[in-house]
């Protein structure tokens, strides 16, 4: 898995490429919480390279959740490919992530 | 492969003779139960029930793909069995490490999943097993038998809500792979094992070493 990262007016958007699993969750685990450590609080994380996730990566996103929503900030999600879509649907995140189908519509709520 | 076991001469040596030449087939057992579903059941009726299963079940297993490795299900609770080799050839989780960090990842999106209308909490336990067999004795079947299927079964015995039980024997498996992978021996979910623990379960001659971690 290799992680993206750029700077808008906006928000910070991180992309992930590739598989997000138990041999890289710490890798997103560590740019996630450095960011809200360092008050960036408006985060958009960009799916339309990741092709996999499993359970240890969906703990890491909603951490990252739990500490952004403390700091009164803004985490989202865009372009999630149809089987990770699946995956959030059933692990209940699709209702507690705000989740937007393309990089532009997300950034409008920023 | 399975090995349909069946015979209907009480006294076949032809039985005899298949069942000392079934292999063994180590591999990680692993026991998943729902915790209170028996009490919303009876409160809330097969709709609040059912539904809570089928999350519930549904978060454990497919984020993960475990739902292949089902060997069985009753009521709330499931018995899975990865075969070493089977675990080498994941896609993901194909180590004792990684199996017990994504477990333990579903248990903790349980726990904390905002809406807890939604699941259930789970308690796991969890062995690595070297006596057990693939054998079944009801055709169409698949099954796992052996004393250390029992003895998963019995670390079900010190499991609670939102703990995983891991056999001593499981444990080093998953220090090996630390070793291997170049991580340290408190990594991921390893930063909330408890020291070794003791316990006499009941029909075991020996006394077992495991340990516990509760999901924060």
């Amino acid at each position: 898995m290799e992680l993206t990262e750029q700077k808008t007016d906006q928000c910070i958007i991180i992309g992930i490429v590739g598989r997000l699993d138990t041999t890289n969750y710490t890798v997103l685990e560590k740019k996630l919480m450095d960011l809200a450590e360092n008050h960036h609080d408006k985060i958009l994380v960009e799916c339309s390279k990741m092709d996999y996730i499993s359970s240890s990566g969906l703990r890491i996103l909603l951490m990252a959740l739990k500490k952004i929503t403390l700091l009164k900030g803004k985490f989202a999600l865009c372009c999630l490919q149809e089987n990770i879509q699946e995956i959030f649907e059933i692990s209940g995140f699709t209702s507690i992530f705000e989740i937007y189908s393309s990089r532009e519509e997300a950034l409008k709520v920023f | 492969m399975v090995q349909y076991i069946h015979y209907t001469d009480p006294t076949s040596p032809e039985m005899v003779r298949v069942l000392e030449e079934i292999p063994r087939c180590p591999g990680v057992c692993f026991f998943m139960d729902i915790n209170r579903s028996t009490d919303i059941k009876y409160q809330g009726g097969l709709k609040d029930w059912g539904r809570k299963l089928n999350n519930t079940f549904n978060n454990l297993l497919y984020a993960n793909h475990f739902q292949q490795h089902v060997v069985k299900g009753i009521g709330d609770e499931m018995m899975l069995f990865i075969p070493e080799d089977a675990l080498k050839k994941k896609f993901s989780n194909n180590t004792c490490f990684a199996l017990l960090e994504d477990i333990y990842s579903a248990l903790y999106l349980i726990k904390n999943h905002p809406d807890q209308d939604l699941y259930l909490n789970c308690k796991v336990a969890i062995h690595y097993c070297t006596e057990v067999y693939n054998i079944t004795f009801f055709e169409g079947a698949d099954d796992y038998y052996g004393s250390d299927v029992d003895l998963t079964a019995r670390l079900m015995a010190r499991s609670a809500e939102n703990r995983i039980v891991l056999s001593e024997t499981f444990y080093l498996k998953v220090a090996n792979d630390l070793v291997n992978l170049g991580l340290p021996p408190d990594a991921g979910c390893l930063k909330r094992i408890s020291d070794r623990l003791m316990e006499n379960f009941k029909g075991v001659p020996v006394s077992t070493a495991y340990r516990v971690i509760e999901v924060q």
